[in-house]
C-alpha cells in the first residue's frame, strides 16, 4: 500500500544531472582524525556527548543537572525529535526525562552525530517534526591500520570532573574489531560566585565493542555491543536523583555490497536494547514522602536499507519494524501507613512498522532536489490491567489498545549561482503522542510544578515546515549565511489545566492533562558569518532568534531568546590554536508564564581555549586547555530547568594520544 | 500480613470434602451421560442414572446437576465457619460460610447451604431467620446487638440452594466484651438452629474502618461499607447499608426505613488529601442497599469522607467540614 503511495510521487520528478546536497544535514565529529572543515567540540574527544551535540546548528540543550542533557532541535524537545543510534530505535526509561537516550552512549562509542533538521529525517526516524539525530557508531572498518589505539584523559577544576578513556582496534581485510572503555566522574560543581550546587555530581562507565567480518568480497556481518552505566547522578533541578541508569545496546547486521549498475548496498540490521533507570531520593534532606520510581524500556527491532543509484537518482529505500515496551511505577512510603502504589507508565507496548524512501536528484546547473517520505503504522497496547483501570478513572471510554498511522514527506531544492547558494524546502509530517502524553499517570513536572496526566484520546500532531537558506560567499575567506525555518502545527500537544482534578504530588500546583491545541507556530532564524581575516586569524559570529506561539498567540515555553556567539581563532607558531569566545543570550522577553515558565535574565560569558597537536608519523598527541566562564559570572540559560545556575569559572585540561 | 490472613481465598472444606469430591465426580459423569442420552434419544426424562451415593435427579428437594455444580464452585471461594454449622434432626447438615471462615469488625457476608446427611445432596428450600448477634459488655453488664441484613435469601444468579445474609459487627471481641450468635432454621418441616454460640470477631488491620455511625436526634444510624477489600485501583462500585439502632438494643438492627443519600469524598491523607474525580454519591436501591461509584487513583490509605443527607437534602450526618474542609464522618480503606 505504501509503495503505491510513494512511487507515483517520485515519478513526477524530472530526470537528469548531478550534485550532492548537504544543507539539511549537520554533523559533528566526535573522534579525532580527519576533521578539517567539520564541526567538533573544542574539548576534543573527552567532551561529553552533550557538549558534542551542542555544536550542531539548530540544537539547544535542556539541563537538569550536569549530566544527561536533553537535546532540543529547532526549539523542539524529545517528543518532536527522533534519536537513533546507527539507525536503531531506543527509548528513554525515565518518566521525568532524566535520561535522554543520548546519555546512554559515550564519546568513545561514536564517530559522529548527524542531525537532519526538520521533517527530512533519516530513514529510520519517526515522529521527527523538529529533526532527527543519528549517533553514528565508531567502527574501525576493514583495511584500516592493523593495530591502533587511543587514550585520553581530562580534568576540569570546577566539580573535579575526571575523564579517562582508552580504546584499541585491530583491522584486516577480513575482520575488524575495536573496543574500549570510558569513565567519567564529577563532584558537585560551583556556580558563578563560588557557591556549590548540591546534587550535581555524577559518575559513569561505558564499554563498547564493534566487530565485523567479511564473509566474501561483498558480504559483511557487523556486530555492536555497548554497555553504559551511570550511577549516583544528581539532578539539582529535580526532587530526585538517580542511583542507576543502565543500558545494554546490541545489534547484528548483514550488509551486502553490489557491483551493479543500480544497486549499491543492502543492509539489514536486527537490534535489541534495554534500559533500567532507578530514581533515588534517599540522599535528599527534608523528603516529604520517600518514593521508589523505577522505569524500564525494552526495544527490539530491525531495519533493512537498500541504496541504489541510477542516472541522476540516488535512492534509499528502508523498511523498519520495532517493538518497544515502557514500564514505570511509583511506590510511596508514608511513615507508618500502607505504601501507595501506581503505574506511571502502564507497561505500554508499541509496535511500529514503516517504509521510507528518499531520492536525491542531481540536476544540471548546480541544482539538487531531494525528496524524502515515510509512512508508518503503530499499535499500542496497555499491558497492565491496573494501569489501564487507573487511567479509565479519567477516561472512562478508553480502550486498552490504540492504532495510529503517521507519515512525513519533505522536499528541498538547492541551487548555486555565482557566489550564492540557495536552498528552499517544505514538508509535512505527523507524529503519534508519546507514551507520556497518551498514558502518563501523575507525572510531576518540576518546571511548572504540575502533575501531568496523559490523554489516550489525543489526536496525532502534525506540522507543515518551510525552510530557506542563503549562503553568500563572495570570496574563499568570507561566508555569510542566513537560515530560517517555520513550523505550523496542527493539534499541537501540550499540557492543559484541568482544574477539577486534584494534584497527587505534595506541593504541586495542580493537574494538567495533555491536550491538542488547534494550532501553534515555531519560527527559527539565524545569521552567521565566517571570515578568515589572515592566514592565522579567523572570526566567527552567529546570532539566532526564535519565536513560538500557541493558538492564542501566547508564547510557547522553552523557546530560545535572542542568542549570540562570536569567536576569534588564532593559530600561533603554526601549531598552537587558540580561541577567544564570547557568547550569551538576551533577556528572555518572550517567556511563557501561561505554561509556568519564568523569565531568564540576559548573560554574557567569555571562554578561552588553546590546543596543541603534535604528530609523529601515525601517532599524534593533542593537548587542550581552556577556561569556561572566565569572569565567573553567575547565570542560567532559558533551557536550564528551573533556572538552575550554570557552572562558574571552569579551568580544564585534557590530553589525547593516538597510536 | 493481616490482610493476607483475612482474605486468603484457598478454601478447605472439613468433613464434607470427601463427599463433595465424590459429588463432583458423579456430576461430571452425570453430565457426560446425560449429554449422550439426549443426543441419541431426545428423551431427557425418566432415564434412571445410578451414581454411587448420589442420585440427584431423583431428589426433588435439590437442584439440577448444573446448579449443584454452581453451588459447589461458589463454596470453593469461601470458608466454613464451624461455630455456625449445625445439624437438624440428624437428617440435615447446615453449613455457614464467610470469605475467611471468621468474622471481622464491620460488614461480613454470610452464606448458608443445607445438605442431606444421607446423600450429601443440597437442599434448596429452607428458611433461616432471627439471626441475632449479641455483644455482652463485661464492664457495663449490658448487651446489645448489631446491624444485620433482614432476610436471608437467594443470591442473584446463583441457585436457591445457596443463601446469603450479612452481619455488620459494631466492634471486635476483646476483654471489654464478647459476641454470641443465634439463628433459627427450618428445613422441609424440620426445625433447628443455634443458640448463643460464642464467636470471635476480629479487629480490622490498621487503616481499615468500615463501620461508622451518625445520630439524628436520639436515634443512632450505622453506615456499613460492603466489602471494600474488593476495591482496586480504578473505578469501583461502592455499596453500603444504613441500619438503625433498635429498642431494645438487644434486637438486631434492621435497615433504616428512611431514604438517605451519602455523598463521598475520597481522600489520601498521606498525600495532602489528594482526591479523585467523578465519584458518584450512594443512593438507595430497591433492595435497600446504597450504591454509588468510587474512583481510586492508586493503592494506599483512602479516607472516604461522608456527608449523609435525608430525603429533603438536609445534612443529617457528617458534612461538618473540619478545618481542612472535610467531613469528620469517614470510612478508611487501605488497598
Amino acid at each position: 500500500m505504501t509503495n503505491l503511495l510513494l512511487i507515483p510521487l517520485l515519478s513526477y520528478l524530472p530526470a537528469d544531472t548531478i550534485a550532492n546536497q548537504t544543507h539539511a544535514i549537520d554533523e559533528v565529529v566526535v573522534v579525532s582524525g580527519r576533521t578539517e572543515g567539520r564541526k567538533r567540540s573544542i574539548k576534543g574527544q573527552v567532551a561529553s556527548i552533550d557538549e558534542h551535540i551542542g555544536e550542531l546548528s539548530h540544537v539547544n540543550l535542556v539541563r537538569r543537572g550536569s549530566y544527561a542533557w536533553e537535546p532540543v532541535v529547532n526549539n523542539m524537545a524529545t517528543e518532536r525529535v527522533s534519536t537513533t543510534i546507527d539507525g536503531m530505535k531506543i527509548f528513554y526509561a525515565c518518566t521525568d526525562k532524566m535520561d535522554p537516550v543520548t546519555s546512554y552512549v559515550e564519546s568513545g562509542n561514536l564517530q559522529s552525530i548527524s542531525l537532519n533538521s526538520g521533517l527530512s529525517g533519516n530513514p529510520q526516524s519517526t515522529g521527527n517534526i523538529g529533526g532527527s539525530l543519528d549517533l553514528r557508531l565508531r567502527k574501525v572498518g576493514f583495511d584500516a591500520d592493523r593495530f591502533s589505539g587511543n587514550a585520553s584523559a581530562g580534568y576540569e577544576a570546577n566539580g573535579h570532573l575526571q575523564v579517562y578513556g582508552a580504546d584499541a582496534a585491530y583491522s584486516s581485510d577480513k575482520f575488524y574489531i575495536n573496543g574500549g572503555a570510558f569513565y567519567r566522574h564529577a563532584d558537585n560543581y560551583k556556580e558563578g560566585g563560588g557557591r556549590e550546587v548540591d546534587f550535581s555530581q555524577f559518575s559513569k562507565v561505558n564499554a563498547f565493542a564493534n566487530l565485523g567480518t567479511r564473509l566474501s568480497e561483498n558480504n559483511i556481518i557487523e556486530g555492536t555491543f555497548i554497555y553504559d552505566r551511570a550511577s549516583d547522578v544528581g539532578y539539582p533541578a529535580l526532587n530526585m536523583d538517580v542511583s542507576k541508569a543502565e543500558a545494554f545496546i546490541t545489534s547484528l547486521s548483514y550488509k551486502r555490497l553490489f557491483q551493479h549498475p543500480v544497486l549499491n548496498s543492502w543492509e539489514t540490521k536486527v537490534y535489541y536494547n534495554h534500559i533500567t533507570h532507578i530514581m533515588d531520593d534517599t540522599t535528599r534532606p527534608d523528603v516529604e514522602i520517600h518514593m521508589d520510581m523505577p522505569g524500564k524500556s525494552w526495544t527490539s527491532g530491525l531495519y533493512s536499507l537498500i541504496s541504489a543509484s541510477k542516472g541522476i537518482h540516488d535512492i534509499q529505500f528502508n523498511y523498519d519494524l520495532y517493538y518497544n515496551r515502557l514500564f514505570a511505577d511509583m511506590t510511596m512510603y508514608p511513615g507508618g501507613a500502607a505504601p501507595m502504589y501506581m503505574l506511571t507508565w502502564p507497561d505500554v507496548g508499541t509496535l511500529n512498522t514503516g517504509v521510507a524512501l528518499s531520492d536525491a536528484l542531481s540536476l544540471p546547473h548546480s541544482q539538487t532536489l531531494k525528496f524524502t517520505a515515510k509512512i508508518a503504522q503503530q499499535w499500542q497496547k496497555l499491558n497492565s490491567e491496573e494501569g489501564y483501570h487507573a487511567l479509565r478513572v479519567f477516561f472512562p471510554g478508553m480502550k486498552d489498545s490504540y492504532y495510529q498511522t503517521i507519515g512525513r514527506v519533505a522536499a528541498s531544492y538547492q541551487k548555486a549561482i555565482n557566489h550564492y547558494t540557495f536552498n528552499i524546502g517544505a514538508g509535512w509530517g505527523s507524529r503519534a503522542p508519546t507514551v507520556t502524553e497518551a498514558y502518563g499517570y501523575y507525572l510531576n513536572n518540576t518546571f511548572d510544578q504540575y502533575d501531568y496526566i496523559g490523554n489516550p484520546r489525543l489526536k496525532n500532531e502534525s506540522a507543515i515546515e518551510v525552510n530557506g537558506n542563503i549562503d553568500w560567499h563572495p570570496s574563499t575567506s568570507f561566508t555569510l549565511n542566513l537560515d530560517a525555518n517555520a513550523f505550523f502545527f496542527y493539534n499541537y500537544i501540550i499540557g492543559q489545566f484541568e482544574n477539577r482534578l486534584s494534584a497527587m504530588t505534595v506541593g504541586a500546583e495542580g493537574v494538567k492533562v495533555y491536550g491538542n491545541i488547534d494550532h501553534a507556530t515555531i519560527v527559527n532564524t539565524s545569521l552567521s558569518a565566517q571570515w578568515k581575516v589572515l592566514p592565522w586569524l579567523s572570526w566567527y559570529g552567529k546570532a539566532s532568534y526564535a519565536v513560538g506561539r500557541d493558538a492564542d498567540k501566547d508564547p510557547l515555553p522553552l523557546i530560545s531568546p535572542f542568542a549570540y556567539a562570536s569567536s576569534l581563532d588564532f593559530t600561533l607558531w603554526g601549531k598552537l590554536q587558540t580561541r577567544v569566545e564570547v557568547k550569551g543570550n538576551s533577556r528572555q522577553v518572550d517567556y511563557a508564564p501561561k505554561y509556568g515558565e519564568t523569565e531568564t535574565a540576559a548573560y554574557t560569558i567569555v571562554n578561552l581555549n588553546a590546543q596543541y597537536t603534535l604528530s609523529v608519523r601515525k601517532s599524534s598527541l593533542s593537548l587542550r586547555a581552556g577556561v569556561e566562564n572566565l569572569f565567573d559570572h553567575r547565570y542560567s540559560t532559558y533551557s536550564d530547568w528551573c533556572n538552575i545556575p550554570q557552572k562558574g569559572r571552569n579551568v580544564y585540561v585534557n590530553v589525547s594520544v593516538g597510536l | 500480613m493481616e490482610k493476607v490472613l483475612l482474605f486468603n481465598e484457598v478454601s478447605i472444606l472439613n468433613a464434607s470434602i470427601e463427599k463433595i469430591v465424590r459429588l463432583i465426580v458423579g456430576l461430571f459423569m452425570f453430565v457426560a451421560t446425560f449429554g449422550l442420552v439426549s443426543c441419541n434419544s431426545n428423551d431427557d426424562e425418566n432415564g434412571t442414572i445410578e451414581i454411587d451415593g448420589i442420585d440427584l435427579r431423583a431428589d426433588i428437594d435439590c437442584c439440577s446437576a448444573e446448579e449443584a455444580l454452581q453451588v459447589y464452585k461458589f463454596l470453593q471461594t469461601v470458608k466454613i465457619v464451624p461455630e455456625l454449622s449445625t445439624t437438624i434432626d440428624n437428617k440435615y447438615n447446615v453449613f455457614a460460610y464467610t470469605k475467611t471462615g471468621t468474622f471481622h469488625k464491620g460488614y461480613n457476608d454470610v452464606y448458608f447451604v443445607v445438605t442431606k446427611k444421607s446423600t450429601g445432596n443440597y437442599v434448596k428450600n429452607y428458611e433461616i431467620s432471627n439471626i441475632t448477634p449479641l455483644m455482652f459488655m463485661t464492664k457495663m453488664n449490658m448487651s446489645h446487638s448489631t446491624p444485620v441484613g433482614g432476610v436471608v435469601s437467594q443470591l442473584e444468579n446463583l441457585p436457591l440452594a445457596l443463601k446469603h445474609g450479612w452481619v455488620s459487627y459494631l466492634m471486635d471481641s476483646s476483654e471489654n466484651g464478647s459476641w454470641t450468635i443465634s439463628y433459627d432454621i427450618s428445613v422441609l418441616g424440620s426445625e433447628g438452629g443455634i443458640k448463643s454460640k460464642d464467636i470471635t470477631v476480629d479487629a480490622l488491620p490498621q487503616g481499615q474502618e468500615w463501620l461508622k455511625s451518625f445520630k439524628i436526634g436520639s436515634d443512632t444510624y450505622y453506615l456499613s461499607l460492603v466489602n471494600p477489600i474488593d476495591f482496586a485501583t480504578g473505578t469501583n462500585e461502592i455499596s453500603a447499608y444504613i441500619s438503625k439502632k433498635n429498642t431494645p438494643a438487644t434486637t438486631p438492627y434492621s435497615l433504616a426505613a428512611e431514604t438517605f443519600t451519602v455523598e463521598i469524598d475520597p481522600r489520601m491523607p498521606d498525600m495532602g488529601n489528594h482526591t479523585s474525580p467523578d465519584n458518584v454519591k450512594l443512593t438507595r436501591q430497591p433492595d435497600g442497599s446504597y450504591k454509588g461509584i468510587i474512583n481510586l487513583t492508586m493503592t494506599g490509605l483512602w479516607r472516604i469522607h461522608l456527608t449523609v443527607k435525608d430525603a429533603n437534602g438536609n445534612v443529617v450526618g457528617g458534612g461538618d467540614d473540619l478545618k481542612d474542609g472535610l467531613s469528620s464522618l469517614y470510612w478508611d480503606v487501605t488497598l
